[in-house]
Order: C-alpha cells, then sequence, then structure tokens
C-alpha cells in the first residue's frame, strides 16, 4: 500500500521536502564553518611550503636513509667540506670549505688534517672544535663508544670503509687517517642518503640520549630544526647565527611535507597550498605552465641502469647481450617517453659523476644489426624472456611505461619480453638474490655524484646473496680496477680506471643505461632562487617568495 | 537479557576474533617478502652485523614463542619502534587514530544524514520519479571508486571553483581551529561517504517499503492519522533498528575507506601513515595501522549490535 496518488502525500512531500532543503543548507553553513574562501599559503611572511613525493626517515645524520631525507639533514649538519649547489647549472658541484677552513693532504694520500674554521657553534650554543669531532666519529665508527650509532657502520660502509684512524690534534685541528688513498674522499664525505658524515652537538647527544636526540637535531648548518610532526610536516627556519653570510637563508621558514599523491600534490600547488613541489607528472607539464606555474629542472646523475642475467641461457652468449643494447632506441625514448626530462645515456658512468663523458657510447641504436647478432648467436628467430621491474620511488616516474617501450623495441628485434611490476621494497629484496630464474633483464634507477654506488653493482662482493649485483656479473679485474680508482692519486688517474671499467663493462655488455632523468619541480609564479645542481638533492638556502 | 549483560557477551565475542586478527598481523611480518634485519640496517651491511641484529631482535627463536613474546607486548601497549623514524609505534600511531577518527566521524554523519532523509524522501513515493531518482543516484553512488571521485572533487571543488582546500586537516603556515578543520574535511568527508550514503539508503528504504505494506500501517490510515503521521511515527520509529544497524555497520567499513581518502587528500591520519610505512618497510607501523583498523572495524559493529538491541523492545 502506497500514497501514490493522495494529495495528503504530496503535502507530505512538499514538507519533506522544505526540510531537507533546510537541513541540506544548514549542514552546508556548518561545514563552511565561517571560512569560506580558501585561505592560501601565502598569508604569512616568507615561509616556503615545499611538497615532496614521500615523508621523511629518521634525521639523525648518523643513521637517515634515503635521498629524500638528506635534503632536509644536509640543511641542518654540515661536516668539514660542502659541495656548493648554489650555482646551478651541468657542472659537477665544486667542493667547499664548510666546518673546516682548510684541509692538507699528506703525500701518499692517506692523512688528511683539517683546520677548523673558529668561533662556530652548533644551534644549542656548543662551540664546535676538535673534540666534536671526534665525539661524531666516535659515534659513527666506535663500537665501544658510549653514544655509538649502532646502525651507522652497516649504512655508512661507503664512507668508512679505508678507515684508519682519527685524531684531536689540537683544539681546531683534526686529523683523519686511511689505509689506502681514496680520490673521491671529500666528495664522498659531502654526500648523504645512506647515513651521512656530518657533525652533531654532542651536548644535544648527550642530552637526549642516543635514540631521543633525533626528535631534537642539533647541528651548525643554515637551518635550524623547528617542528615535525611525523606524516605531517617538518619545519626548519633560518639560523640567523649562520656563520657563512653567503649562505645565510633568504626565507625565514621552510615547511617541508610529504605528498605521495602526484595529483594532490599538483593540485595543491595550483591551488596555493603549497609553494614547491617535487616531481610533478610529465603529462601534467603543459597543464601547469597554463596555470602560471615555472617549471624547474635542472640535470641530475640518476641514471636507469639495466642489468642482464649472466647466469640467463639465453644471455649466457655476450652478442646476445650486445644485441639488447644496440635494440633500444634511446634518444627517441628521452624526447617521447621522458618529454624531453632526460638525457640518453650509455654504458655505466653516469652524467654527474667523476669519468662521465658526454660523447661516449656502449653500443650504437642499431635494429638491424642486433638482429644480425641475435641471428649469428642461434636465435635467427629471436626468443622470449622476462622483465623484472620496479615502480621505484622518490623521483621515478612512470617507470612501467620505459618498460613498455623498452618492450617495443625489443619485439623490432624479435624478442618478446614479458613485463612484471614490484613495488620498490619487495624489487631491491629480489635483486639482493639475484635475478630470478627466466628473467633476462632489470632495471632501476642509481647513479651518484661518487662512484662509491658502482661497488654495490659492478664488484664480485655485491654478488647475490648482497645487493645488488644481480644479473651475476664476476670479473676480477673489475674489482681491482675499482679499488685502483679509490686509490687513485689524481682525478685524472681515477677517471682512467673508471674508463677502463666503463670498457670492460661494455665489451662484456653486462650492464647498459637507457636514460638520464632530469630533476623537475614545480613553482608558484612568485617563487625565486630556486637552483638545481646536477645532484639528488639541493640547496634551500637562495629560495626566497617575492 | 540487561543490557550491560549484552554488551559483556559482545566482547567476549570480540576477543577469539582479535585473537585471529593478531595471529595474521603477526604472521604478516614473517610471510612478507623481505629481511626485517637487511631492512634495518641497510643494504651495505655485512653478513656478521646481521647475524647479531637477528639474534637481538630473536628472529632466530621459534615462531610460536616471537608470537607469545610479541603478544605480551602487545598488551602492555608496546608495539614496538618504528623503523623509519626511531619513536615508539604508538607515539606515531596516537595522533593518526584521532585524524582518522574525525574524518570517519564526519563521513558517518553525512552517511546517516543522507541516508535517512533520502530514504524517507523515497521509500514513501515507491516507484514516484523521486523514488527512482533517489535509486539511480545511489546506484552512481555506489559504482564511483573512492580514489577517482577524490580527484574529480578536488578538481572541481578544490582548483575551479576554489571553494574547499586541496590538502592536510589545517593550512600548513597559519594553522586555525575548528572552522578550518570542518573547512578541510568537507570533500574527503563526501568522498569516504559516497558508496556508504548508497548502501544505507538502499537498505533503510527497502525495510521501509516493507513496513509501509504492514497491515498496522493500514490500520493507522484507517484510524484517520496523517500521512505524515504515519511516515514519521510508525514508519520511522520501525524502521529504526534496520537503519542503525546498517548504519552502525558502516564505522568499520568507512575507517577502513578513508585510508584511500587520506592518501588523497593528504589526510594526516592512520591511512597516510599506512602508505609511508608500506613504502619504507616499517613493519611495526604497518602492524600498528592493520592492528587499529581491525580494532575499530570489531567495535563498530559492536556499537551497531548494542545500538540495534537497545532500539529493539522485542530482543529485551
Amino acid at each position: 500500500m502506497m500514497f501514490r496518488k493522495s494529495n495528503a502525500s504530496r503535502q507530505i512531500a512538499r514538507r519533506m521536502r522544505d526540510r531537507l532543503a533546510g537541513t541540506a543548507l544548514v549542514l552546508l553553513a556548518a561545514s563552511f564553518g565561517g571560512t569560506a574562501v580558501v585561505d592560501l599559503a601565502h598569508a604569512e611572511g616568507n615561509t616556503i611550503v615545499f611538497a615532496v613525493e614521500s615523508d621523511f626517515s629518521r634525521l639523525d645524520p648518523h643513521a637517515s636513509r634515503t635521498w629524500n631525507t638528506f635534503k632536509v639533514v644536509r640543511h641542518i649538519f654540515e661536516t668539514f667540506v660542502e659541495e656548493d649547489l648554489t650555482k646551478g647549472g651541468s657542472e659537477t658541484p665544486a667542493i667547499v670549505p664548510a666546518l673546516a677552513e682548510s684541509w692538507d693532504v699528506s703525500e701518499d694520500g692517506k692523512s688528511y688534517t683539517f683546520h677548523l674554521r673558529k668561533g662556530v657553534q652548533f644551534h644549542d650554543g656548543t662551540p664546535w672544535n676538535a673534540e666534536a669531532a671526534k665525539f661524531n666519529m666516535d659515534r659513527m665508527t666506535d663500537k665501544n663508544f658510549e653514544f655509538h650509532q649502532p646502525v651507522s657502520p652497516g649504512l655508512m660502509g661507503w664512507m668508512w670503509q679505508d678507515l684508519a684512524g682519527y685524531e684531536v690534534v689540537d683544539e681546531n685541528t683534526f686529523e683523519i687517517n686511511l689505509k689506502q688513498p681514496n680520490a673521491e674522499f671529500l666528495r664522498r664525505m659531502a654526500a648523504g642518503g645512506s647515513g651521512a658524515p656530518r657533525m652533531i652537538s654532542p651536548t644535544a647527544v648527550k642530552t637526549h640520549g642516543n635514540d631521543n636526540v633525533e626528535q631534537h637535531p642539533v647541528g651548525t648548518g643554515p637551518f635550524k630544526f623547528v617542528e615535525r610532526v611525523v606524516g605531517e610536516k617538518l619545519v626548519i627556519a633560518r639560523n640567523d647565527d649562520y656563520w657563512n653570510e653567503a649562505r645565510k637563508p633568504k626565507a625565514d621558514q621552510i615547511v617541508l611535507r610529504g605528498i605521495p599523491e602526484v595529483a594532490t600534490r599538483e593540485l595543491a600547488l595550483v591551488g596555493g597550498e603549497v609553494d614547491v613541489i617535487g616531481t610533478p607528472s610529465p603529462d601534467s607539464l603543459e597543464f601547469l605552465k597554463q596555470q602560471g606555474m615555472q617549471i624547474i629542472s635542472g640535470d641530475s646523475p640518476m641514471l636507469y641502469v639495466m642489468w642482464i642475467n649472466t647466469k640467463d641461457p639465453h644471455f649466457k652468449d655476450a652478442k646476445v647481450r650486445k644485441a639488447m643494447c644496440m635494440a633500444i632506441n634511446r634518444e627517441d625514448m628521452a624526447k617521447y617517453q621522458r618529454k624531453g626530462l632526460a638525457r640518453p645515456s650509455y654504458g655505466v658512468l653516469n652524467f654527474g659523476g667523476p669519468g662521465y663523458d658526454p660523447g661516449y657510447k656502449d653500443c650504437e641504436y642499431d635494429p638491424e644489426g642486433a638482429k644480425k647478432l641475435l641471428a649469428e648467436a642461434g636465435y635467427p628467430d629471436g626468443f622470449t624472456t622476462r622483465m623484472d621491474w620496479t615502480f621505484g620511488a622518490g623521483a621515478d616516474v612512470n617507470t612501467k611505461g620505459d618498460a613498455e617501450w623498452l618492450q617495443r623495441d625489443f619485439e623490432k628485434v624479435g624478442i618478446k619480453a614479458s613485463i612484471e611490476m614490484f613495488d620498490n621494497n619487495t624489487f631491491w629484496e629480489m635483486m639482493s638474490k639475484g635475478m630470478r630464474d627466466g628473467t633476462g633483464l632489470t632495471s632501476a634507477s642509481w647513479g651518484e655524484s661518487t662512484f662509491a654506488w658502482l661497488d654495490q653493482v659492478l664488484a664480485a662482493g655485491a654478488l647475490p646473496p648482497n645487493c645488488c649485483n644481480s644479473g651475476y656479473y664476476s670479473n676480477p679485474k673489475i674489482d681491482e680496477l675499482l679499488s685502483a680508482a679509490r686509490g687513485a692519486a689524481s682525478s685524472e688517474e681515477m677517471d682512467k680506471k673508471l674508463h677502463e671499467i666503463r670498457d670492460i663493462i661494455a665489451g662484456d655488455m653486462a650492464f647498459t643505461s637507457y636514460y638520464t632523468a632530469m630533476s623537475t619541480y614545480a613553482a608558484r609564479p612568485e617563487v625565486k632562487g630556486f637552483v638545481l645542481a646536477p645532484q639528488h638533492w639541493f640547496d634551500l638556502t637562495s629560495i626566497t617568495k617575492q | 537479557m540487561s543490557i550491560i549483560a549484552f554488551i559483556g557477551t559482545r566482547m567476549l565475542y570480540a576477543v577469539p576474533v582479535l585473537l585471529g586478527v593478531t595471529v595474521i598481523v603477526f604472521l604478516s611480518l614473517q610471510l612478507i617478502p623481505g629481511d626485517i634485519a637487511l631492512t634495518l640496517l641497510g643494504r651495505m651491511a655485512t653478513q656478521a652485523q646481521l647475524e647479531a641484529l637477528r639474534l637481538d631482535l630473536g628472529l632466530d627463536r621459534p615462531l610460536l614463542v616471537q608470537y607469545a613474546g610479541w603478544l605480551l607486548d602487545l598488551f602492555r601497549g608496546d608495539i614496538g619502534n618504528s623503523i623509519s623514524q626511531q619513536l615508539p609505534v604508538t607515539q606515531i600511531l596516537g595522533p593518526k587514530i584521532v585524524n582518522s577518527l574525525i574524518l570517519m566521524a564526519g563521513s558517518l554523519a553525512l552517511v546517516l544524514a543522507a541516508g535517512f532523509l533520502l530514504s524517507v524522501a523515497s521509500a514513501p513515493r515507491f516507484r514516484t520519479f523521486a523514488d527512482r531518482a533517489v535509486v539511480a543516484l545511489t546506484l552512481v553512488l555506489a559504482s564511483l571508486p573512492v580514489f577517482w571521485l577524490g580527484i574529480v572533487l578536488l578538481y572541481f571543488f578544490g582548483f575551479k571553483w576554489k571553494l574547499f582546500p586541496i590538502s592536510g586537516m589545517y593550512n600548513m603556515v597559519d594553522p586555525g581551529g575548528l572552522g578550518q578543520l570542518l573547512h578541510h574535511m568537507v570533500l574527503p568527508a563526501i568522498t569516504t561517504a559516497a558508496s556508504s550514503i548508497a548502501v544505507v539508503t538502499r537498505v533503510t528504504r527497502s525495510r521501509m517499503i516493507d513496513v509501509l505494506g504492514q497491515p498496522y500501517v493500514l490500520a493507522a490510515r484507517a484510524r484517520g492519522l496523517s500521512r505524515r503521521q504515519i511516515v514519521l511515527r510508525h514508519a520511522v520509529r520501525n524502521t529504526l533498528p534496520t537503519f542503525a544497524n546498517i548504519g552502525g555497520l558502516q564505522i568499520g567499513y568507512l575507517f577502513g575507506s578513508v585510508i584511500f581518502t587520506e592518501i588523497i587528500f593528504n589526510w594526516p591520519g592512520v591511512g597516510l601513515l599506512l602508505f609511508d610505512a608500506i613504502m619504507q618497510r616499517d613493519v611495526p607501523v604497518i602492524q600498528g595501522c592493520v592492528l587499529v583498523v581491525a580494532i575499530v572495524f570489531v567495535l563498530g559493529n559492536m556499537v551497531s549490535d548494542v545500538i540495534v538491541h537497545a532500539l529493539d523492545p522485542r530482543k529485551r
């Protein structure tokens, strides 16, 4: 029984309707709560809201991880030397004095004497001197030290593997001794991402304890830590007492946020809730420009390496591996797949790293030649294989699209490759186990301003179950050369050794690469002074808003 | 059965369910690919360092012993320390639970209000245009995936018309009070509520149609009660247990859905934390988040049962 046609029901309906509308209005009014206009981020002075791709890891420099976290760590903490990232451009950043005013290197290249900058204080007023340096060295490397950071040795092998000892010479002189010379020692010192050899206030560590000090990070850097709400924001403010006038921050305060969803990041920028965002989607660049946003891009050492499984029955033959290299149309890939925000890359030495030569190619794009090589190797009709790929993290963009691009290129020479995608953690787990049976190719972004990472990719010590020589490539000559390159007395000699490594790898074709990504940021029109140097991180001292 | 005894029994029922959840959460740590020691120490750790840490974490002990120890810690409110932040998980999780509950409460209010109004507007006019329109609307709402609806709402209401903020709970530079929070909550709450509104409306509406077909409604009409009185006094009153039941069931569901909403709107709750934790393979945090979602689910269902029990005199 329903009231379909009665007049009374219509009356009820009318009243209901009125009430519905009334309630809806009340709800709507309540939800606006009196702030009907969106308040923009520019409400207050010179505060920059900076949105990156994910939240940060630990702020204890000796335990911090990820390049993303180092973007913050390098502004709170400093070390003897620094990379000069204030100029931007494509040149490898210069190593400049920081907490050391100058330094001497012994003739055999094994001993570094740092003359410390006088009058520098940590943010809590603790003086910076040789004792503070020793405290930090102990914390990183001495397992018996009261305030030793236990994860530091595991994270920082790349920095301290050649360490022989260190000592306080006098109040303002500190000496570090190495077992063998290391041509990259100072450059590695300025780097981070897997631990960072930076100086934390000994007072802060003693006051807050080893585990809690990262809630109160105190360094000597241009920015002071203000506040952190995990998963929400991290606030740093200008250090007004900073020793280096040239690098005194222009902004009062920087609020850093992790916004993992790229569409939200972009809309938050356009809507004015944030001032700068990291890694907009290449497909959104036109949209962002139309909205008046600035697109800021710069060279980066971020190289997409491809591992080839030298144990796989098909890829055992170096001819087949060479054919894979020749099948990739790198120029088109950089131009169309990455919309020009990448440079084609060849071989294992990355842009911005030591020994990089822009003219070098480990192979030419030549699908016909590749087919011929495959026929010679006994595969005139090609074969089937599998690509294990990662969705990546941070600044990786559409790696699945890259895999599909390569898949098409390989198909043109007769090789049918299936693609399997993995989340980044699972992927690296698999990498340390070595490539699975049936997987011929795998790829990830790497590349650094030092060649420390090659030890983890090319060397015998990185063979499974260690990471990440996942294609089972083993060549004692490479290990010898890596060690020799590290111990080289001059950078020319180091480059020569690295070129030898590059050429042997190209000859065996155990690895190749396909492009170097550019770092891309988008900023609101009023943001000024944000520069990018070829590095995974940047300098925030010059950024400001007008 | 008195209401207190009823709640007591319900809570007892919840115990085995929650224990089951702890088993699964604990096992997830064992089952997901990946070496915890390696995650903690980084790719450059040596085998000796890894072994030492495994020993330290008790990863070499039998699974059952590990589980018992873990459960005991859990009862003490200790889920361990976050790997990526070196803070107790409970300390990170606490404020995030509150943030998620705020969003969930906002969504639930929307669901209940919209579900009730749409049912009352449609059921008494079964098969009229208004009724069909409501049915069509619920079909649309139920078919909108959260991640799509969220982005579309963001685009139009946040970006194009600039009516609502796009991300977070408060303005980052100038955090405000309740007004600002509510303003930030509108879009995520609508996004989360959409499919639940459809479910609640559909179930409540069909129950009300049943009620309106009952002999006592005919009798009420015969006694000359107005339509309005019939709907509001009899139909609504008799639909209420169903409404409360299906509405209460949404508590757990909404809390699960806010996970997606939070990522889209960058709402700093359990969902966003879970996402970050998964990306950083922060296992203790992942476990904490899953436990919280499961507990809210179980408690939500319990609350719904209790309300139904209290509303329905026949069950007392």
